[in-house]
């Protein structure tokens, strides 16, 4: 043999048996670290991820900036004395980013069935269940990193930030609830598909209809009501309106429980039925 | 292993994606610590033989064991016993040698897996570069590495899906003696799939030759090459020919059409070859290609066509390769 080193024994010398296995969740750290090595080691990814919501400050929060305080205040806050506009818009762009990451863990999906990497996890004995709730995690992961770096821009624009520690304990717990959500939702439709496109399809039929109609922009008491209709029982304005209660108002109440129960249900019952559907329906390639 | 002897044992084994019968009805009998080849051209069906095998895919009809364990009830039991090595050489680029290594193991539920993986990096030469991401590795080391991949969790069946395919030569004949090591000492089973004639000669103990999804002839390469008591003679001219005026010439036993050329089965080529250009006027002939006894000869005996023309289209596989590693940056 020219290319093996013949000193190397390649008969099992490591005791590694069938019946040695770790557990089931071996699959599942491996992944989900996967997902983050992944994430994190693309500049790109983290860029897009930032600018994003970020973008959304500068210049939706730009637009509005010289509307007079007595204007905005009758229009859209009816807040405490100083409060503008910006710290309005932020609870809302920090929501409306973490519906829109489950695109991404759609995307990486699709490009790892493209590639054949789904037929390599695939062809062990790890289930699609486990692919499935690995991605959507793996991507609700990514979108908590635009919270330090918003509420730092925000700080820098000049807003100031009330609640207590427990209460931004609720909020940052109901924004994950929301990316979980949305992530496993994104993955759930995509499962069966091939297509680069289906992702960016998808989120705009649900994505931008959602965030406008959820409060998170502007408050939803100046909505028609087919829009207030949905505003009513869409995850991202429970979410938005939560955050909004603790960042700009300072406030935890029986509502935004509510709120955190409503976001809690949204997260557990689309994971329940995505690791059903994707169980069934993840393609392999 | 199974209990009666074999790694592989497969009845009438079906499968159809819509209307397409991609695999039909295949009896496949693999001996443990065997090398079994299945040879023919592009979209015969070998892969899709591996995808039901592994459990990658469902099977239509049919029963298939492998490594013990029926596919259809117990795929999870089949899936811990065996390894892949996918034409296209899947590998994770973001990820160094190493860090795909422990994502196999992590994914196999190995607990004790890093001799092993260090072992296997040795034996590959890859030891140097096991810090280094594998898209910056060459084919040949991505090749390696995922053969390292498919064994670290030593399975007792190892299922190669065109291992050499878009390689170069020196390359090539360097995986034959790492499969024939992988076979020998490892003691695993290998079922290969290629659609290069020497390749099956040279590796395989047992060969079944698979056209449309079908077997169209099994046994070891020599008992197939025995089985061909004819030379076969392959001629294109620039005009158009009457197949009679071929089937005239003595020694000629059949003529089939390939494309713009003619394949004649002939009892010996050298007797053949004077009196087919005394018939032809030679300076029509545009090429001309004799094919002893082979594995090739076989196939074009029982499908009348050459292997590695009769698939749909032939790919360029380098390209292939540098357009799958641009989309992967």
């Amino acid at each position: 043999m020219t290319t093996a080193n013949p000193t190397v024994t390649l008969r099992a010398t490591v005791p590694v048996r069938a019946d040695g296995r770790v557990g089931q969740f071996s699959q599942f750290s491996g992944l989900y670290a996967r997902e983050l090595l992944k994430t994190f080691r693309n500049p790109w990814v983290i860029v897009i991820t930032l600018v994003q919501p970020f973008m959304w400050l500068a210049f939706f929060g730009g637009m509005l900036s010289q509307v007079s305080s007595a204007q905005l205040d009758e229009f859209l806050l009816h807040a405490p004395a100083g409060t503008s506009y910006l710290s309005f818009l932020l609870p809302g762009v920090l929501s409306t980013g973490m519906m829109s990451i489950g695109m991404f863990g759609a995307m990486s999906t699709i490009q790892d069935k493209r590639f054949g990497f789904m037929k390599r996890i695939l062809i062990t004995p790890t289930s699609k269940a486990t692919v499935y709730l690995t991605k959507a995690l793996g991507s609700a992961t990514r979108g908590l990193v635009q919270i330090p770096v918003m509420i730092a821009a925000a700080t820098a624009f000049g807003v100031t930030l009330h609640g207590s520690p427990l209460a931004w304990a609720a909020w940052i717990l109901g924004l994950v609830l929301l990316g979980l959500g949305f992530s496993a939702l994104f993955l759930a439709i995509t499962s069966s598909s091939t297509d680069w496109q289906t992702p960016g399809v998808i989120s705009n039929f649900i994505t931008m209809p959602l965030m406008f109609a959820s409060g998170a922009m502007f408050p939803a008491s100046i909505y028609p009501p087919w829009m207030r209709a949905i505003a009513d029982v869409n995850p991202v304005g429970f979410s938005a309106q939560l955050s909004r209660s603790v960042l700009t108002y300072g406030q935890f109440t029986g509502t935004d429980l509510t709120y955190l129960g409503y976001l809690g249900l949204f997260a557990l019952v689309m994971i329940l039925a995505g690791t059903a559907l994707a169980s069934r329906y993840l393609k392999v390639e | 292993m199974s209990a009666n002897g074999w790694a592989i044992h497969a009845q009438g084994l079906t499968k159809r994606y819509g209307s397409l019968v991609a695999v039909d009805h295949v009896d496949l009998e693999v001996p443990a610590g065997s090398v079994f080849g299945l040879l023919g051209p592009n979209g015969a069906g070998k892969t899709t033989i591996i995808k039901v095998l592994t459990g990658l895919s469902d099977i239509t009809e049919g029963t298939a064991h492998v490594a013990g364990y029926d596919v259809r009830r117990d795929p999870m039991h089949v899936k811990q016993r065996v390894g892949w090595v996918a034409a296209e050489v899947i590998l994770d680029d973001d990820l160094s040698g190493w860090e795909n290594l422990w994502l196999q193991a992590k994914l196999e539920r190995l607990s004790d897996w890093k001799g092993r993986a260090e072992q296997l990096l040795a034996y590959f030469e890859l030891t140097d570069r096991r810090k280094d991401k594998v898209g910056t590795y060459s084919t040949g080391m991505r090749k390696k590495m995922e053969i390292a991949l498919a064994l670290l969790h030593q399975p007792e069946v190892i299922f190669m899906d065109e291992p050499t395919i878009g390689l170069d030569a020196n390359v090539r004949r360097m995986l034959w003696e790492l499969i024939t090591g992988v076979n020998k000492q490892f003691g695993v089973t290998v079922l290969l799939t290629s659609h290069y004639i020497e390749e099956a000669d040279v590796l395989c103990d047992r060969v079944a030759i698979i056209d449309h999804g079908r077997f169209v002839a099994t046994g070891t390469p020599s008992e197939l090459k025995g089985r061909v008591k004819a030379d076969f003679v392959e001629i294109e001219t620039s005009e158009a020919l009457d197949p009679a005026r071929l089937r005239a010439i003595a020694g000629v036993t059949d003529v089939r059409s390939q494309g713009n050329a003619w394949i004649l089965r002939v009892g010996s080529a050298e007797e053949a070859l004077p009196r087919l250009f005394h018939a032809l006027q030679t300076d029509r002939i545009r090429r001309i290609n004799v094919e002893k006894p082979s594995l090739e000869s076989v196939f074009i005996d029982i499908t009348g066509k050459r292997i590695e023309q009769a698939g749909s289209d032939v790919q360029d596989y380098r390209k292939f390769y540098l357009n799958v590693r641009r989309a992967r940056r």
